[in-house]
């Protein structure tokens, strides 16, 4: 799939505001000691701007945004639908939310609304990775590791957002660190899980499969032993680029995914990771640490979609998904 | 109803005639018309097409067959490319077509995503997702002859290659092709029920020594003889 700029930056970005939204709602359910009190609505706003920064940025990838609003309508069976729907609604709860922070407002208000967050930033989350996990034409998407390793990396980013403001303002944030250390381990494990499964080969489909040679497309025996029953394409049919070859035939050069790779462990978990052990407080350290990690996710999403081979690819020519 | 389309890849030419008689007709469409083209006469042209014919090779030479294959909506019962659509531009209607809205598409490329046949292109001057329509507007005009109310790829196949009906009535020519022949479906496995059906290519008759054309003719064994014996040696 041809990784489109404007979906890439969406993912990264609104999975890391849904992170912070969602830590920031534990933080004030149990009144955890990880931020100030004042720090709550300064880092929720940055919650919610990542998230809408993404949103707004998914809709760049829009050819006829004027309809965009339609995508209200079909909550009932598409998950980009129910993402719009439920976005809007955090969005409305992270505001009231913010204000009864800001203005230091406890008991059952700050408790409800902090549930809130939490459920919704949780099922954007998922929303978000269901658009891509529920393509069957995608195999290497369409597995739970998906929305496991969406909600993983999206509390990864949002966890040192957390831990970043928290140094910030000199905050005791021991226990948000160590979080911060089973969040690097839980989203290197879904990463690798999520790699190991789509290099498992036996349930791609084939080019064979995809023109039905195993139902009867087969050419007439006319010699000596049967041959061996392989599909080749012969021609596209067209001279030119198309909007299929456009969309699903991107091809990776291999040192350009080696790079983005690269990306991915040393700016995405690496150095971070050294950030949360070194402890450093220093502004340039701790906004560096920050944008490292999106730097990172940005080129993991890349990989995850130039990665995915869809079945129209076999129509083209590939062996294989 | 269950309209669909059966194609024969064992009478198909591969002449791509289905193909422009469907950019013909659907690009004057007030149902998902025009099919723009970009840079139709330039260096790098391209442009929205709801039929495309590929052609595969099948086995290893010497035993190979070419198949002709044109691929168009496969109109699914469990279509996921309706499912998926935040809008509600794309719709499957009573008769078994699915359709996009054209004014309500907003040109999120999802349902093309969801389309594991490529079945679905963008149109990038008007930003919706275009599709074949089964000729919706020729199939049910009134006003038409009714040998014409057919799917205009149907109508333009010089091998009488594609044929259009409702699978939904047993005794339909299309019913009946897809039962006499082994009709199937692509990719089943998906679990998308498409409605088209591919005929494979028929087993060709077997030709035997004995029945040789020219068999018993004045002179002409005596020229096989001697093709035979020329082949044998030049093999050895």
């Amino acid at each position: 799939m041809k990784p489109a700029l404007s979906i890439v930056f969406f993912t990264v970005a609104s999975g890391a505001g849904l992170g912070v939204l969602a830590l920031v709602g534990f933080v004030a359910l149990f009144h955890l000691p990880w931020l100030f009190p004042e720090a709550l609505p300064k880092v929720a706003a940055i919650g919610l701007g990542l998230t809408m920064a993404g949103l707004v940025s998914s809709t760049l990838h829009l050819a006829n945004p004027r309809n965009a609003w339609r995508a209200f309508s079909r909550f009932r069976t598409s998950w980009l639908s129910r993402e719009a729907v439920f976005s809007l609604a955090l969005a409305g709860v992270v505001i009231v939310f913010s204000a009864l922070l800001a203005m230091e407002v406890d008991g059952l208000p700050r408790r409800v609304l902090a549930l809130l967050t939490i459920a919704l930033a949780w099922i954007v989350l998922v929303c978000t990775a269901m658009i891509y996990g529920s393509l069957k034409p995608i195999r290497q998407w369409h597995t739970r590791w998906t929305p496991l390793a969406y909600f993983v990396l999206g509390h990864w980013s949002g966890a040192l957002i957390l831990l970043a403001v928290a140094r910030y303002d000199a905050s005791n944030s021991v226990r948000l660190a160590h979080l911060c250390l089973a969040l690097a381990v839980l989203a290197v494990l879904v990463k690798a899980g999520y790699w190991r499964a789509s290099r498992k080969t036996d349930g791609a489909a084939t080019l064979e499969r995809a023109i039905g040679v195993a139902q009867g497309v087969r050419p007439p025996i006319t010699t000596g032993t049967p041959s061996v029953m392989q599909a080749r394409l012969l021609d596209a049919g067209h001279g030119g680029r198309t909007f299929l070859t456009d969309e699903f035939i991107f091809r990776l050069a291999r040192q350009r995914r080696a790079l983005l790779l690269a990306m991915f462990w040393i700016a995405g978990i690496v150095v971070p990771l050294v950030w949360v052990i070194g402890a450093w407080w220093q502004t340039p350290i701790v906004v560096g640490a920050c944008l490292a990690n999106l730097i990172g996710l940005l080129a993991e999403r890349t990989l995850f979609f130039a990665d995915a081979r869809h079945t129209v690819r076999l129509y083209h020519g590939d062996s294989r998904t | 109803m269950k309209l669909g389309l059966v194609i024969d890849l064992d009478t198909c030419v591969g002449c791509h005639a289905c193909a422009t008689a469907c950019k013909e007709w659907n690009g004057a469409s007030a149902i998902s018309g025009p099919l723009t083209d970009d840079d139709p006469y330039g260096a790098d042209p391209t442009g929205v097409w709801l039929n495309r014919v590929r052609h595969y090779e099948v086995g290893a030479y010497p035993a190979s067959k070419t198949i002709n294959f044109p691929m168009s909506c496969m109109h699914c019962e469990d279509a996921d490319c309706v499912t998926v659509c935040p809008t509600g531009a794309s719709y499957k209607r009573a008769d078994g077509i699915v359709l996009v809205d054209q004014d309500k598409c907003m040109g999120c490329n999802l349902c093309a995503w969801a389309c594991p046949y490529g079945a679905r292109e963008l149109d990038r001057s008007s930003g919706t997702m275009k599709k074949c329509t089964l000729c919706v507007d020729r199939i049910h005009d009134q006003s038409l002859p009714e040998p014409e109310r057919q799917p205009a790829c149907v109508l333009a196949c010089p091998a009488h290659a594609r044929f259009f009906g409702d699978f939904d009535d047993p005794s339909s020519q299309v019913s009946q092709l897809t039962a006499e022949r082994g009709g199937f479906g692509l990719m089943p496995e998906l679990g998308y029920k498409p409605v088209n059906r591919y005929l494979p290519p028929r087993a060709p008759p077997k030709v035997g020594a004995s029945d040789a054309p020219f068999a018993g003719g004045s002179g002409a064994p005596a020229l096989t003889r001697l093709i035979d014996a020329a082949r044998r040696f030049a093999a050895r």
